[in-house]
């Protein structure tokens, strides 16, 4: 079961005081919080990781939880910002097994599952702004090859990668 | 990292300690020392200026000093809370505040655009190099308090942190040296003064992402 709010800023106010039993009941229900937040975003293969990761951050950046604030959206920054670091990460892995052209299966699944996750997101976008997104920010195409290749000008190329980051980050605050 | 949650779990709970939340009035204290410290630091190098020292301020001196020193604190502001990160906050105020102090070199190039219309020479001072060296240098001291700072708390908005905290430190700096500064123009102050705030936002905004990440 997840506490209510109240109870959650409190247990995270003693937790910060070093209170041991109120920050294990804090951590539980985080826990179960995180791992339905997760769930939510695609990547049911990475649950486990991004949990353990999102607590570890919390252990570490309990200090910047400010106990006259509500601490659901203070969670929630904290776990949107491992889930987009994870994804970055993941992605990276993938393109540099691409470049060295090695197998490496124990990074395939990873790499599968946050290009699923990037894809959902994708589908929300307008085709032009995704064109422009996959050319030059994944394929790493300069702003006059992805024009070249598309037919888009090069300012309507800035425009659609601007606006279509701008919709992604949005959908991932929302999500 | 532990085989089960469960067991990160004990893990973290053990290892709990009293931690002291990070708090607004804190690190505006900092900020605001940081900023004396600049002020105080630049007597050693120019003279503070002759209608301060008799009382007798200049209008322009005044205005363009208080809006410099508005942006630096209403960025240190917003640097400073988002050391604490939360879902759904607005940080906008800066904004607002980065607005009005553009007038400054906004007005400054209208006027100077308005001349060159009119045939007459660019009239840029010189003099603006050495504000702008001190206000840059001065601005170290904001800069370090903030990433400081941002390093002790969860920011994750880095690009934008990167940016505030360069504009605030930048806004510190040129304050201190407007303190010093002889001149009073209009063209002198915005595009000089103006500039170093521009300058130092573009180095936060590059240099400070990858000093915050965690």
């Amino acid at each position: 079961m997840i506490a209510d709010e109240a109870s959650l800023a409190r247990l995270a106010g003693l937790a910060q005081r070093g209170d041991k039993q109120a920050y294990a009941a804090l951590l539980g229900a985080a826990r179960h919080w995180l791992a339905r937040y997760f769930r939510g975003r695609g990547m049911p293969c990475q649950i486990d990781d991004l949990v353990q990761e999102t607590l570890l951050s919390l252990h570490r950046k309990l200090a910047s939880y400010d106990p006259d604030r509500p601490f659901m959206p203070w969670l929630a920054a904290i776990a949107r910002y491992r889930f987009v670091d994870h994804l970055r990460l993941v992605y990276r892995q993938a393109e540099d097994e691409l470049a060295e052209d090695h197998p490496a299966p124990q990074l395939e699944e990873p790499a599968i599952a946050a290009r699923i996750s990037l894809d959902r997101l994708f589908e929300a976008l307008p085709e032009a702004q995704q064109r422009a997104i996959a050319l030059v920010k994944i394929e790493g195409l300069s702003i006059s090859e992805a024009s070249a290749s598309t037919g888009q000008s090069e300012s309507a190329v800035k425009v659609n990668i601007h606006r279509g980051l701008k919709r992604l980050a949005a959908l991932v605050e929302r999500a | 990292m532990p085989k089960s949650t469960d067991d990160l779990i004990a893990g973290l709970v053990d290892d709990l300690h009293p931690v002291r939340p990070l708090r607004q009035a804190r690190g505006m204290l900092l900020a605001v020392l940081a900023l004396i410290a600049g002020a105080l630091g630049m007597a050693g190098f120019w003279p503070i200026r002759t209608d301060l020292v008799a009382a007798r301020p200049d209008g322009m001196f005044l205005l363009s000093a208080s809006l410099f020193l508005v942006l630096g604190l209403a960025s240190a502001w917003a640097v400073i809370d988002m050391a604490r990160p939360a879902v759904g906050m607005r940080r906008e105020g800066w904004g607002w505040t980065a607005l009005m102090a553009a007038t400054l070199p906004l007005a400054a190039a209208a006027l100077l655009a308005f001349e060159l219309a009119r045939g007459m020479p660019l009239a840029i001072d010189r003099d603006g190099l050495g504000c702008m060296r001190f206000g840059l240098g001065w601005s170290v001291l904001t800069f370090a308090a903030l990433v400081w700072w941002l390093r002790r708390g969860a920011p994750v908005l880095p690009q934008r942190a990167g940016l505030l905290t360069g504009v605030a430190a930048g806004a510190a700096g040129i304050f201190a040296v407007s303190l010093y500064c002889p001149h009073n123009d209009l063209v002198h102050i915005g595009i000089w003064h103006g500039l170093t705030v521009v300058l130092a936002g573009l180095i936060g905004r590059i240099a400070v992402p990858r000093l915050i990440a965690w």
